[in-house]
């Protein structure tokens, strides 16, 4: 049993670590954007743009909190930190290399999908607190959008969590020495994308961006936030982003393993986590959005029944070899 | 006083707070959103009862499903109506009688075993243990509360067809 003081510790260094890499990989992804667009993307600040993310920072703390006259000023207020809190939650359950990490619980992954699904809360807050039609009209489709993807979500996850027999995230990536669950024949590569599909339609990125949608809604639910509110709106949002990656790398990808001495593990994973993060980034810069009826069909007609079934066919075949655990 | 002992008097005053105030705020959306705060608050209760598969399920079912379909609705109704739904609390009076009544009424049943002094700790893997007890002993209810949510879906669509 450890001391809560050196658990706190852990923790601070933990949450400092996040903020730094989630601000740092929204440069990655404005480098990756440019790349993909023939830009250059972010150069003047810094070698290579390298100080942009701490400029905007900057920027964002120095400038004027304006709050909507006739808004819901509590929910309005508190939304933004509604919205961040679950997002850094997730991180604790995640083990960066085995006995890296600040809890890994034996429901870990059900721990990780309950606490990012309380994200939506902070969402509607913002929506509804702003007294705005665009941040209203977003939440709803926000809300609608992610009780459609959160049930393919969860099952195209669970299918790792069959095939190790357990929901320790430590457990999870063990079972995966011999052989990365992506790398399994069909169940594995189906798995993971629908875990890739569901992930973009969870974090409301482009192609099932109309949450944002800036040519109709603006900016969405965030669209009456400015400055530091806005930035820990984003904050979150990236977070989220990462968090999912992360889970995405360690269901899939083999979390820490790969070549090289135990210490290299935490670099292999976030390494992994970041490919998967370009992956999505990758879909959101290349394809248009889509219509809200499209999104809706592709849930509930395409993703749900397939990852149902996908579930199922894998439970089937565990027991029939004997049982859990069978990684 | 152990820290488990102060999260649990914490959590009861959170929870006990948040639940008076989902009956008595007049704002519905403020009231769902202290419904938010119970929900999750009685996840922390069990939590600290070593239930964590219970936590995980609290939370992604209620917190994450029931709050947000509710918001929903009340979204629909609402503000894209144009006008505004407050909440009312009549029989205050009746409702606090019942509720003291049903609270005296469970207290005396508690009282009549005694608590063991200590909680013993839990060994075993409690996921795997509910997964086995599920699927073994408790098959018949497991299986009715599925035919019951089945029911209540096709109940529901049935409600919302559109006549044609």
């Amino acid at each position: 049993m450890t001391s809560p003081l050196r658990d706190l510790v852990a923790a601070v260094v933990l949450l400092n670590a996040v903020i730094g890499l989630v601000t740092y990989v929204t440069l990655l992804e404005r480098k990756f954007a440019a790349r993909m667009q023939s830009r250059i993307g972010p150069y003047r600040v810094g070698p290579h743009g390298l100080l942009q993310p701490i400029a905007d920072a900057l920027k964002l703390m120095m400038k004027e909190d304006v709050v909507p006259a006739r808004s819901d000023r509590w929910v309005y207020n508190l939304a933004p930190l509604a919205f961040l809190l679950p997002c850094l939650l997730i991180f604790a359950t995640i083990p960066f290399a085995p006995g890296l990490g600040l809890a890994d619980l034996n429901i870990g992954v059900l721990f990780f999908l309950a606490v990012s699904a309380l994200e939506i809360v902070g969402l509607f807050m913002g929506g509804w607190g702003s007294n705005n039609k665009y941040a209203l009209l977003s939440a709803m489709r926000g809300v609608n959008q992610i009780i459609s993807y959160e049930l393919p979500f969860i099952f195209a996850a669970l299918v790792p969590v069959v095939l190790s027999g357990t929901l320790r995230l430590g457990g999870i990536v063990e079972a995966q020495r011999g052989l990365w669950f992506a790398a399994w024949p069909v169940v594995g590569q189906a798995a993971f994308l629908a875990y890739l599909v569901a992930m973009i339609a969870a974090e409301n990125r482009a192609p099932f961006d109309i949450l944002e949608a800036e040519s109709e809604l603006v900016a969405g639910f965030r669209v009456e936030y400015s400055g530091m509110k806005f930035a820990l709106i984003q904050l979150g949002e990236y977070a989220h982003v990462l968090a999912t990656s992360y889970l995405g790398a360690l269901l899939f990808l083999g979390g820490w393993l790969g070549p090289g001495p135990a210490w290299l593990g935490a670099v292999w994973f976030t390494g992994k986590a970041l490919v998967v993060f370009l992956l999505v980034t990758w879909v959101r810069w290349s394809f248009v959005r889509i219509r809200v009826d499209q999104i809706l069909a592709i849930s509930w007609k395409l993703l749900l029944p397939a990852t149902l079934a996908l579930l199922l066919a894998t439970a089937g075949w565990v027991a029939y070899r004997g049982g859990a655990g069978v990684a | 006083m152990t820290l488990e002992t102060g999260a649990f008097w914490g959590l009861a005053a959170v929870l006990l707070a948040s639940s008076l105030a989902v009956v008595l705020t007049r704002n519905l959306f403020h009231s769902v959103l202290y419904l938010a705060v119970a929900i999750v608050a009685t996840g922390g209760v069990f939590l600290l009862l070593d239930a964590a598969f219970l936590f995980g399920v609290q939370l992604l079912l209620y917190a994450g499903g029931v709050v947000t379909i509710v918001v929903f609705a009340i979204m629909l109704t609402e503000r894209l109506v144009g006008e505004g739904i407050g909440q009312t609390s009549r029989y205050l009076i009746n409702g606090a009688v019942v509720s003291v009544a049903v609270f005296v009424g469970v207290l005396l049943f508690v009282g009549q075993a005694p608590l063991p002094a200590a909680r013993r700790p839990l060994g075993a893997d409690v996921t795997r243990a509910l997964g086995e007890l599920l699927l073994t002993r408790y098959v018949l209810a497991f299986e009715l509360l599925a035919v019951l949510l089945v029911t209540a879906l096709l109940g529901a669509l049935y409600l919302a067809r559109t006549d044609e």
